[in-house]
């Protein structure tokens, strides 16, 4: 085929590669970062905004990991993150409560789960369930509670329940209220 | 040498990735869950496959042999990251939908295996062809077997929302096995019988 095969020439040929796929990669990545961020910051109001539409405002507390959420100065409720453990890698959920501590509401962020099955948590008829339920009392229908599994995926169903409601107690752990 | 033609109409059936050449099998039984992922996983199967077998086309003069699969796998596998970044930072709603299968791109095989077979050894316009030959015979591949496995899983037809149609006695009691990995190799298994006795074959 003509092509040099011998001595260095290989060598330095996979280096020349590599080096100018780090160059790229790191070009991009500076390009990108700042709307990548943009966009999660996006994400998050939209978000937020899907658990209390009447909002018009949010502040992250990093010290407890809250949203407050506003709208015209007044206090609407809060949010956090919780993580689940699914069947296929972690769930990340919004959590809204009202401010009696009731759930607003609840939103997959993301999700690794079976696409077909567990990925159904994402859907609005499992997702619809928590609204108003007490976190303290959540559970699936099979172990005495108000939420119904997704079929065929109970893993991934009881793992955001879990979730919400150990993010729950630990947050109003975190009022310092001793409840 | 083949001509471009040949080149294209090759992937589309006589050589086609999915049901013939059985490459790549892992992602596509994977995501074959429902149409949506089957036009997802085509988009950016396509996108990279096209890039890949450029580069590696143009490039082929100057691939040593001794290192040409490690250089096929960095051009790929830095191609994926590039569009994966790329999406992610400008075009947010895209990145959403094909989000999932940007990564499912970097393992699946046909792509090395193109720029091995074809890419490395022919012109940068048969490479091109073969790159849409091959997306076009992914993608209906794809396609079938998700349509089975979305309608005999979950009893009714979606597509990106609309909702097709729904198949009685299905809806309530749906095969969910046909969701699970092993319901795709059920699927496959039986297409793959089907083109056999078809008398569909590689020629090459």
């Amino acid at each position: 085929m003509g092509k040099r095969q011998g001595g260095l020439y290989p060598i330095l040929f996979l280096t020349v590669v590599v080096l100018i796929s780090v160059i790229a990669l790191t070009v991009t990545n500076d390009i990108t970062e700042e709307p990548i961020a943009e966009g999660k910051r996006q994400a998050i109001m939209e978000m937020l905004q899907s658990l209390f539409p009447e909002m018009d405002d949010f502040r992250y507390d990093e010290e407890s990991e809250r949203y407050t959420v506003t709208a015209d100065g007044t206090l609407l409720g809060q949010a956090f993150m919780a993580q689940g453990v699914g069947y296929g890698g972690p769930i990340d959920i919004l959590i809204g409560l009202e401010l009696d501590s009731a759930l607003r509401g609840i939103q997959i962020v993301s999700q690794k789960e079976t696409p077909g099955l567990g990925a159904k948590v994402t859907g609005a008829t499992f997702l619809n369930q928590f609204v108003g339920q007490e976190a303290g009392t959540l559970a699936l229908t099979k172990d005495g509670g108000a939420i119904d599994a997704i079929t065929g995926a109970t893993i991934s169903s009881s793992a955001v329940v879990k979730a919400i409601k150990d993010a729950v107690l630990e947050q109003s752990g975190n009022n310092g209220g001793g409840e | 040498m083949q001509s471009v033609k040949e080149s294209f109409t090759n992937g589309i059936m006589r050589a086609n990735p999915t049901f013939i050449l059985l490459l790549g099998l892992c992602p596509t039984l994977a995501v074959s869950t429902s149409l949506d992922n089957a036009v997802g996983m085509t988009a950016a199967f396509l996108f990279v496959l096209l890039l890949a077998n450029i580069i590696v086309s143009s490039l082929r003069r100057f691939i040593p042999d001794r290192v040409r699969i490690p250089t096929f796998i960095v051009i790929i596998a830095t191609l994926v990251t590039l569009v994966d970044l790329m999406l992610q930072g400008f075009v947010p709603e895209l990145s959403k939908s094909l989000g999932m299968y940007i990564p499912l791109i970097v393992v699946n095989c046909i792509i090395l295996g193109r720029a091995e077979a074809f890419a490395s050894k022919n012109r940068v316009v048969h490479s091109i062809a073969d790159a849409l030959g091959m997306a076009i015979g992914f993608g209906w591949a794809i396609f079938i077997v998700s349509l089975i496995r979305q309608l005999l899983g979950s009893g009714s037809l979606e597509f990106f929302g609309v909702h097709l149609f729904t198949v009685p006695g299905l809806e309530e009691n749906p095969a969910a096995i046909f969701l699970l990995p092993m319901g795709a190799f059920f699927v496959i298994g039986v297409l793959l019988a089907l083109f056999r006795w078809m008398g569909v074959s590689e020629s090459e």
